[in-house]
């Protein structure tokens, strides 16, 4: 074998034994008590904005894509989706004080009319979650009017 | 096999080594927390902890964003972090208390996304946006220093919809539009 053919069998190797270490999987079955569909009202079509576009980052529920049976794409995911939660859960809504609550709706709003949410390296692969001018529209002026409701 | 041997060995190494990776983020959090504890253990920041250093920081990072200054306002809203993280709740009166409890948790994560967020002043200035109505709740409180504070309006900020901020002076520095409308703004209500 020539050290080419070597080293590439090597790699080959590497990614192989790599695909072992698969990261705990973000599901839960539980309905959450404390979700924003508890707080808000929230019409079938915004959620389903949400849920197609933030939720694999920012809930309890991730719908697992094909890549993240394969490492490293599946760690890159699983590191994703711990500091989006950690940033703001749709499932863990409630939970927050009512003056988080508010800074967290006008976040959500900045980042989607900014365009840095959902993260462009997702919107890649997932074209669908990418929002659309009148959807942008739609959820900003929903965040908006919830806001006031709090004030 | 050899090659096998290696390769698994290469990849346990590589295993580790994220490991690590992942250790040392949460090591450098604790690195903070550690330091926080250590300022507030010299005893001549006990006494002096109140909201006065939680103003200071702001009206840093204040000035810090009407210059322009990314990586200033970053350093202020550390400080903000700090000086939130240092008030000695026994210290304020019940009024500051009642504030004080309800912005802390919320002005806290503002302040940590503006120190993590040097070369986007944009979003600097989103988070400053957000947390200035609470560091002007704070001061309406009251504060022992009875130094005069303006709360100033300015109406162009984020396409129309308009952005407050505290001033320490009477002279208009505009912290959301910087140096391109630097006196763009008005006194809204004069404070102590
Ligand atoms: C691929 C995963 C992913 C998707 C999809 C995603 N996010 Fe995020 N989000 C993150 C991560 C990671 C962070 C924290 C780090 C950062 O800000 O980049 C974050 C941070 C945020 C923040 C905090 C921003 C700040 O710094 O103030 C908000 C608000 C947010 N996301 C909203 C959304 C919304 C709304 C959507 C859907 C339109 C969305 N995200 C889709 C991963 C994601
Ligand atoms: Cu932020």
């Amino acid at each position: 074998m020539s050290r080419v053919t070597k080293g590439f069998m090597f790699l080959l190797l590497v990614l192989m034994f790599i695909q072992f270490i698969q990261p705990p999987r973000n599901k839960s079955r539980q309905a959450s008590r404390m979700d924003i569909t508890r707080v808000f009202p929230v019409p079938e079509k915004i959620h389903g904005i949400l849920k197609n576009s933030c939720y694999d980052c920012h809930s309890n529920n991730t719908r697992y894509p094909w890549y993240a049976m394969l490492q490293p794409g599946g760690w890159l995911l699983a590191s994703h989706i711990k500091k989006g939660k950690q940033e703001l859960n749709f499932n863990e809504f409630g939970s927050y004080s009512r003056r988080r609550q508010q800074s967290k709706l006008k976040s959500i709003a900045n980042s989607i009319k900014d365009e840095t949410m959902p993260l462009s390296s997702y919107t890649l692969i997932h074209r669908s979650a990418k929002l659309s001018q009148t959807e942008r529209e739609l959820v900003t002026n929903w965040l908006e009017q919830m806001r006031y409701s709090l004030l | 096999m050899k090659l096998t041997i290696l390769s698994m060995a290469v990849s346990i190494l590589l295993f580790t080594a994220c490991n690590n990776g992942s250790k040392t983020t949460n090591n450098s959090v604790g690195g903070i927390d550690s330091a926080k504890t250590e300022v507030a253990h010299t005893e001549a920041d006990i006494r002096t902890a109140s909201t006065k250093e939680v103003i200071s920081a702001y009206l840093q990072l204040k000035n810090a964003l009407a210059k322009d200054n990314d990586k200033d306002a970053a350093e202020g809203g550390n400080n903000l972090v700090k000086a939130i993280g240092n008030v000695d709740q026994a210290s304020l009166t019940v009024q500051q208390s009642k504030v004080f409890k309800d912005i802390s948790d919320d002005a806290k994560e503002h302040a940590e996304h503006i120190g993590s967020n040097a070369g986007n002043i944009k979003h600097q200035r989103e988070h400053f946006e957000m947390l200035s109505p609470e560091i002007y709740e704070l001061v309406k409180a009251g504060d022992k220093t009875g130094q005069k504070f303006y709360y100033v309006n300015c109406p162009m900020y984020n396409g129309g919809k308009g952005g407050n901020w505290i001033s320490e002076t009477k002279d208009i520095q505009n912290p959301y539009l910087g140096k391109a409308m630097l006196n763009c703004g008005s006194i809204k209500e004069e404070l102590n």
